[in-house]
């Protein structure tokens, strides 16, 4: 007798495990770190959907920045993809066309709840890659005592190339700081840094057909504005990425330079202001709409569970309180974005700029990208080629690239 | 007939598989990739000699100049300022472990660590170098050493003679101990000077160690990653890209594998040139240092 009942609670016992081993583990690599305030928010919302599903289990990665990316393209590569994966849209074009990623099936419902801007970071080939899951518009900080000092009057801050320029002129010639934080290291931020004055000016890196068209007039004349700039920015602008201008900004060193919203608090005991990127004199104030978003591998068996799981995450109101928690731009308009703006206006000029944003350009080889647009920027603003040059220079090392 | 034992054989069988696995494998693989034009799709195709064409076409040439006037420079640096520092340490001077200990830091330190802190002391706006340049009025104001072309390159090779010259300074002490002490006596005898005993009995017989050395240093500086990615990553407009960076830049930054494969394995025949190079000159060496 006590024998059978050892083998029947041992049989129970391998049953009740065996099923509980039976949910399948969706695995989710999340670029950054896991003590960002977004993380615990982000982790309650899967929690609640593994309660709904409980065939399955999730398992949740964070890498840094860095080595993020590079791990789990190299994953995918290497036929072992995690079911998704948080990470820059900028390399969904590569993804998809190494068929890495399967696009996302959104109702139209679903579609309209997103600003056409934000969507068309991860849309392309008539399908959307990815859903947005952080969101960055970027604006024009400005240090109004530095602007006292040099005797400007512009209580808004700068609005137009123009008036950017004379600013930058004045607080260098006037005051000990330098005019504008200009980033133009071998990093991302100096291209996109630069796209937000290139969008305010009417430019774009490629035309409606898809074509690169980095060489028109619109872009000579920003890159022309960005080479004055450069005069009357800190010394060696090619050594400064985004990061290094924070503390620079912070202690007066420079009078201006762009950033995100999270600028605001590594501006602490500055009287500075935000004011939207200023427009260019063939263009109107716009931004560089910067998304990451969730995407989903090819290959795992998963897919369609994981797009559940993905879409429940970025549903408007989970969407909504991760955006408030990690101090992003909110990606969907509306009562979240108002309320940011009651709480602090300083908001408004990166919220006002989400309509008329540019997104980041969708290119295969987007380093390669990256790479030749740098290059030739730092070739303009070290006055090492005249505009015209630069961005034929641009033009043909983009043309190169698929 | 003679049976053959092949007890002897099976016993390197484990041996012959750890280093099939570690090294020649890879090594074949990459050999094999380089002929594909492998990225991230999960197929790829043999494309012959295109990689290594493209390549040629593009950037090889200046990659190359560039990587071999700064592997030269920084071993010749690292080599001079070693021997200097042996010299010194062979001293017999008060408190001479202590400055033996001292020597270490740089190469004890991370060389991420040692990087991060060159980075800051370049830096034009809070950095010390451009601060007592601004205080000795060598400059007008702040100066960034990484935003310009030749300062970049000098400032990644002094980071790279910084953090390699301990270990050459220590190689080049051991090798100075074993010379006999009985030589340095004669010549002391004979009425040779300080400096006409260093030239004519330390240098000649430490010369195959700094040959040694200068080999081991060269395939170390050549292939030296690190120091170059932390400081500039390669620029300012490439100015520091050596082959190392330009290769990971290729196959890991962009994922293309294939192309990739084929800068790397230029890498490796580039460094057997120079290997042979040094062995040859290592081996004339030997033989004169035994004719004499």
């Amino acid at each position: 007798m006590k024998i059978r009942s050892f083998i029947l609670a041992s049989t129970a016992v391998f049953a009740l495990s065996s099923a509980a081993q039976a949910a399948t583990e969706l695995y989710l690599i999340n670029c950054g770190a896991d003590n960002e305030p977004q993380a615990p928010v982000q982790q309650t919302h899967i929690d609640e959907w593994v309660k709904a599903n409980p065939d399955y289990t999730v398992r949740v990665e964070f890498l840094p920045w860095e080595q993020c990316q590079e791990k789990t393209l190299t994953l995918a590569a290497a036929g072992t993809p995690p079911a998704a994966a948080y990470m820059g849209s900028r390399v969904l074009k590569q993804l998809s066309a190494a068929g890495q990623i399967v696009p996302i099936g959104l109702t139209d419902d679903e579609l309209k709840t997103y600003e056409p801007s934000v969507i068309s970071t991860v849309q392309f080939d008539g399908q959307v890659w990815g859903l947005p899951r952080a969101f960055s518009t970027k604006a024009l900080y400005w240090n109004k005592d530095l602007f006292k000092e040099a005797g400007l009057d512009m209580p808004n801050g700068p609005q137009t190339f123009e008036e950017m320029l004379t600013a930058a002129k004045a607080i260098k010639e006037k005051t000990k700081a330098a005019g504008f934080g200009m980033p133009a290291a071998d990093m991302d931020n100096t291209f996109h840094e630069f796209l937000n004055f290139l969008y305010s000016n009417g430019g774009q890196v490629v035309d409606g057909d898809g074509k690169v068209a980095f060489d028109s007039p619109n872009n000579v004349e920003t890159l022309k504005f960005y080479q004055e700039l450069a005069k009357y920015s800190q010394e060696g602008p090619v050594a400064y990425d985004r990061g290094k201008l924070e503390p620079l900004f912070k202690e007066g060193q420079i009078a201006m330079y762009t950033s995100g919203a999270w600028g605001r608090g590594k501006a602490e005991g500055v009287n500075f202001g935000v004011a939207q990127i200023p427009a260019g004199p063939s263009g109107k104030h716009s931004t560089l709409l910067i998304t990451d978003s969730l995407v989903v591998f090819k290959g795992t068996g998963q897919e369609e569970a994981t797009q559940n799981l993905i879409k429940f995450l970025t549903a408007p109101e989970r969407q909504s309180a991760f955006d408030e928690a990690g101090g992003w731009t909110p990606i969907r308009a509306g009562a979240g974005a108002d309320a940011l703006i009651a709480k602090d206006p300083n908001w408004k000029p990166f919220i006002d700029a989400v309509p008329t944003g540019g997104p980041e350009p969708l290119m295969q080889d987007y380093i390669g990208m990256q790479d030749a647009a740098i290059e030739g920027i730092q070739a303009v603003i070290s006055d090492e080629v005249t505009p015209e040059e630069g961005a034929k220079q641009i033009n043909d090392g983009l043309a190169g690239l698929s | 007939m003679k049976r053959v034992d092949a007890f002897p054989y099976l016993l390197l069988i484990p041996a012959l598989l750890l280093v099939g696995t570690i090294a020649a494998w890879p090594l074949v693989e990459t050999f094999r990739l380089s002929f594909t034009d492998a990225s991230m799709k999960q197929t790829q195709s043999y494309v012959g000699f295109e990689n290594y064409a493209k390549f040629f076409q593009r950037d090889f040439w200046p990659i190359l100049g560039r990587t071999l006037v700064w592997t030269s420079l920084s071993v010749s640096l690292k080599l001079v300022m070693g021997l200097l520092g042996a010299v010194l340490l062979n001293a017999a001077v008060p408190g001479r472990a202590l400055f033996r200990i001292l020597i270490m830091p740089p190469w004890v330190v991370p060389v991420a660590v040692g990087c991060f802190m060159w980075a800051w002391m370049y830096n034009g706006q809070f950095g010390m170098i451009s601060g007592l340049g601004q205080r000795f009025e060598l400059f007008s104001g702040p100066f960034e050493f990484l935003a310009y072309k030749q300062a970049a390159f000098i400032a990644t090779v002094v980071t790279d003679v910084w953090i390699g010259t301990p270990l050459v300074s220590l190689y080049l002490l051991a090798a100075m101990q074993t010379i006999p002490k009985d030589l340095y006596e004669a010549a002391w005898t004979d009425g040779a000077g300080r400096f006409y005993r260093f030239r004519r009995v330390t240098l000649p017989l430490l010369m195959p160690s700094i040959t040694t050395m200068a080999l081991l240093s060269t395939i170390w500086t050549f292939n030296s990653f690190e120091i170059i990615w932390i400081l500039t990553e390669g620029g300012p407009r490439g100015s520091t890209t050596t082959m190392i960076i330009d290769t990971y830049r290729t196959a890991i930054s962009r994922f293309r594998y294939g192309e990739g494969a084929a800068r790397a394995v230029m890498i490796l025949i580039c460094l057997m040139v120079l290997s042979a190079i040094y062995l040859a000159l290592l081996n004339r060496l030997t033989r004169k240092g035994r004719t004499k």
